[in-house]
């Protein structure tokens, strides 16, 4: 399981190349537009309204064809998908791409067992075959009968007025030739400027043989730059985005400009990093990035499934103490206008903000319907998947850690030598016994309470369980943020994440310096 | 579908909407997976899916779309589409199609016609299997992530305005089991698997079974170690993490950009004569093979270090006209989902001459590593860093698992001082190498 974060220097092909390297990737987000007739785009407007079949008696049936070999649950979910990515490369907007990726997954629960078939071809007879395929997972005759769907209507926790799709890519180009501008000004050692804007709109539309019919419009857009600077022989790089289920009324000139200037004070302030030690220190790590770390290093560890099955380390902890007391630990799906935030998950379970860790405490589990039924829990609004592909598991929304009441800088002052963590690009955690790994895009010595010289290579390493009975201070600065991208099982998904300013005493650094 | 109609439709019609130059891509995917967990189904898929992707050219400019709707009005909407996207863009003079027109294809035997025949329960059965009997290995096995078994199907196809019309059909199969051994904080998982275009030549399902269950018990008890620099053995099966790493810093774009540490290294000795590391994705029957690359290119053996020298960067057509270098058959294509960019197809770092235990024999202190966690080379500062797990080597034989620790240096540093490189190559997937040692990493560890 991993997380990564795209330096928006690279084009959209390298962050595919990169992400597909590393088993995560920013791309694969599935988007959507809305169901609605108000679609005034060309593509959507061809299939105005749902495909044949997928009404509410079409869906009936198939949710019958789903039970017909006694399955206890079954599941439609259908998907359209439409994303636009436009960037600027070499003082020219070099590529503009659209995709469009649409069908309906069919899933039959029977015990812990799951039958799962998609199908992209939206042809009645298609989705029916899919659907048959699904029941095989239970054997004998059909056992239930599908109940009547009832809408449901969740809140909104979007912030989208403008969807990004109807703005035109000229519109977008113009943001990221001024951002461009703005960084190629800011120093002369900056040799390379990569500014990107991507939009995804998934229109998703559940029903189930409980009865629940549910659709939902989830909109994320991300607008990032990146810079390298060159000096000699010594190479850096900065980078700053916006991501969000943001509407482009969020998104102006005057804030790409800013974001560039941010990436290009970063790779600058970084070209004469030193290399990082090795061993075991104090760290701070800054508010935003450090949501990373809980996610991978505590987040991962506290998902259903895992639990259910003992493979996780934390599996019988709920109720016990694993964290020092600072430490109030959240999974929001109800942040608004954050990367991960769900009005519904993809299972239709309404977003929850769910507290797993409450002064110290393991207070709750991530789930999805499947684990929670099994462990006589309730669901969290925690059951996604990338897409029609895929089924659900239990996945993370937005993760943060609460504010507590320390200021940043009082936290750095009391580290004598130290690091202070400033941007974390990606990690992975292996659950089962906890251990993780960050890379560090920005970090810093601290000496004497004060931040020094910047650093490059510095990997922290260490376990879930260690690092949460290290954590000694926690700010008042909470930040959230988004643009992450989630592996698990082979999926890929959205997760926001965030952290006030805090200090762990002692976690191990790999660097160069014995 | 007929992919070869479909595709050779597109292209003609991307043309007369005013495209001068256009390529599609278009997959046909026939998917099953089954895991097993304490001899249970956990879950059954199946699935047939396709998808188009298609790149066009208009003056230089680029634009690209996909679909994985393939009706005739939603091709010809994505087909306006992209030529409207590329009329967006702005020029650039490298941008185009490649140079090169159609070429024979090798035969490569990479598709099982009797894949399709091989019955679910069968399929079900090995992945029971190799669950079960990694669970009765050992006592200390106290826990199952199950077993699973996977075969895909695919037909590919590749068509471009300069008369490329590829259309190759490949498969692939699977199998394997992550069984976890010990309760607790002590808890460690380990799994193996075996992966074969044939099913005919799937691994033994009790080898396979069996190298899960040790993978899982020689953890046990694992530790960190004190900081340190030491000598270090990259075991085969972790050293695939750090070529990729350094593949990276390879990208013929990055060089161009001056934004890798690699820029100036052409024809230089960055590594010990002992390593050589080639991208061979024409091996038969071979599961990282591939007949063409992910821009039509006829792929060949193209070696990247020769005993030290570094001899290629990585280029797709457009990053080489970019460069002013020749192509040299890596466009790598992830899905029709995107266009095609540099990278290896199929990587193989070359047997050495020592066998395998001659790494340790002389170590008085070491580390093995067995796994790493992330890829190590940051690309652009060339500085090493990544965590680890794997035995500490004490007079030459493993005296404790280890697991906590970081390894950090600089990635030339860590080339150059490559002392041995074993004859243990084993030829499993898309990333091979042999297991080689370092004469001395930092190891980072419990104390500074």
């Amino acid at each position: 399981m991993n997380i990564s974060r795209p330096d928006h220097l690279m084009d959209r092909r390298s962050f595919l190349k990169k992400g597909m390297h590393t088993g995560a990737l920013i791309v694969s987000f599935p988007v959507w537009k809305h169901f609605a007739r108000e679609d005034t785009d060309s593509l959507l407007a061809a299939e105005a309204g749902l495909p044949g079949g997928l009404d509410k008696d079409g869906l009936r049936k198939l949710l019958e064809v789903c039970l017909s070999r006694g399955g206890e649950f079954a599941e439609v979910y259908y998907e359209r998908t439409v994303e636009n990515s436009i960037s600027l490369d070499e003082d020219k907007i070099s590529a503009a791409t659209r995709g469009l990726d649409m069908g309906v997954g069919f899933r039959v629960l029977q015990g812990e067992k799951t039958g799962f078939a998609f199908s992209d071809d939206l042809d009645f007879a298609r989705l029916k075959e899919a659907a048959e395929t699904a029941a095989l997972i239970a054997s004998g005759g059909a056992k239930q009968k599908p109940e009547n769907l009832t809408a449901l209507s969740p809140p909104s926790y979007y912030l989208v007025k403008v969807s990004p799709d109807t703005i035109t890519p000229k519109a977008k180009a113009e943001l990221l030739i001024k951002a461009n501008a703005v960084a190629r000004a800011f120093d002369k050692r900056i040799t390379q400027v990569g500014v990107s804007f991507y939009d995804i709109n998934k229109k998703i539309l559940i029903a189930n043989s409980e009865g629940l019919y549910v659709e939902d419009s989830q909109t994320l857009t991300s607008l990032g730059a990146g810079c390298a600077a060159l000096e000699g022989q010594q190479r850096s790089r900065g980078y700053e985005s916006k991501s969000g289920s943001y509407g482009y009324e969020h998104f102006d000139i005057k804030l790409a400009e800013g974001m560039a200037r941010t990436a290009a004070e970063m790779a600058i302030r970084n070209l004469p990093a030193e290399d990082a030690p090795a061993g075991e220190f104090p760290i701070v790590i800054a508010k935003g990035y450090g949501g990373i770390f809980f996610h991978e290093a505590i987040g991962h560890s506290l998902e259903g499934d895992g639990i259910r099955k003992k493979t996780s380390c934390f599996w019988d902890k709920l109720g016990q103490p694993i964290a020092t007391s600072v430490v109030t630990l959240a999974d929001d799906g109800t942040y608004r206008g954050a990367w991960g935030a769900v009005n519904v998950d993809d299972e239709g379970c309404v977003g929850q903000n769910t507290v797993l860790i409450d002064k110290g405490v393991c207070a709750a589990f991530i789930q999805d319907k499947l684990n929670a039924r099994l462990m006589k829990m309730k669901p969290t609004g925690n059951g996604r998947r990338e897409s029609y592909k895929f089924p659900p598991y239990p996945r993370m929304t937005n993760t943060y850690l609460l504010p507590g009441e320390a200021r940043p800088e009082d936290i750095v002052k009391s580290v004598d030598k130290g690091l202070y963590i400033a941007k974390i690009g990606g990690g992975n955690v292996q659950p089962t016994t906890g251990r993780f790994v960050f890379s560090v895009t920005e970090g810093y010595m601290i000496e004497g309470g004060k931040v020094t010289k910047p650093l490059k290579g510095i990997m922290l390493m260490g376990s879930g369980q260690d690092v949460l009975k290290n954590i000694s201070i926690v700010g008042n600065d909470l930040l959230v943020i988004g643009g992450g991208s989630c592996g698990k099982e082979g999926q890929s998904k959205p997760v926001g994440f965030g952290n006030p300013t805090l200090k762990v005493d002692k976690i191990t650094v790999g660097g160069k310096k014995a | 579908m007929d992919i070869k109609k479909t595709g050779e439709e597109v292209v003609k019609k991307a043309i007369r909407y005013g495209a001068e130059e256009a390529e599609a891509v278009i997959e046909n995917v026939k998917e099953f997976n089954v895991n097993v967990r304490k001899g249970d189904i956990e879950t059954l898929q199946k699935s047939v899916s396709k998808g188009l992707g298609l790149r066009v050219f208009i003056k230089k400019q680029l634009g690209f779309s996909y679909t994985s709707d393939l009706s005739p009005e939603a091709l010809d909407e994505t087909i306006k589409k992209t030529v409207e996207l590329a009329g967006i863009t702005e020029a650039k003079p490298w941008q185009g199609l490649p140079d090169f027109g159609p070429q024979p294809l090798a035969e490569l035997d990479l598709y099982d016609a009797e894949m399709a025949r091989v019955p679910d329960e069968k399929k079900i059965a090995i992945a029971r299997d190799v669950e079960r009997i990694a669970m009765a290995q050992d006592k200390r096995i106290t826990n199952t992530e199950g077993g699973s078994f996977s075969n895909t199907e695919r037909e590919a196809g590749l068509f471009n305005s300069k008369g490329i019309a590829y259309v190759f059909k490949e498969s692939r199969c699977s199998f394997g089991a992550y069984v976890i051994a010990g309760e607790g904080d002590a808890m460690q998982g380990g799994g193996w698997s075996s992966s074969k275009r044939f099913f005919k030549e799937l691994a033994a399902v009790e080898g396979v079974a069996k190298t899960a269950a040790q993978k899982a018990i020689e953890k046990l008890g694992a530790r960190p170690v004190e900081t340190k620099k030491v000598p270090v053995v990259f075991d085969r099966y972790a050293a695939p993490s750090f070529w990729m790493g350094l593949l990276f810093a390879l990208d013929g774009d990055s060089v161009f950009r001056k934004t890798t540490f690699m820029t100036e290294m052409l024809e230089k000795s960055v590594a010990s004569p002992l390593v050589t590391i080639t991208d061979n994705p024409t091996m038969p029957r071979f599961v990282g093979s591939v007949p063409f690359d992910g821009e039509g290119n006829v792929t060949r053996k193209n070696t990247i270090l020769d005993k030290g020298i570094l001899k290629m960067f990585l280029y797709d057509s457009q990053t080489a006209r970019k460069a002013g270098v020749k192509v040299n058959t890596m466009a790598r294509r992830y899905g029709y989902q995107s266009g095609p960019s540099a990278g290896f197809l199929c990587l193989v770092a070359e047997n050495g001459k020592d066998e395998p235990a001659t790494l340790f024999k002389d170590i008085k202190e070491g580390l093995l590593v067995t796994g790493m966690r992330g890829l190590g080379t940051d690309a652009t500062t060339g500085a090493f860093s990544t965590g680890c797990s794997g035995f500490w080597i004490v007079d030459g034989a493993r005296a404790f698992p280890v697991d906590g620790v970081t390894l950090g240096g600089t990635t030339l540093d860590i080339l150059k001082a490559i002392d041995k490189v074993a004859n243990d190559l084993d030829l499993r997937g898309s990333l091979n190498s042999p297991s080689f040692r370092v004469t001395e990493i930092t190891v980072g560890g419990k104390k500074a």
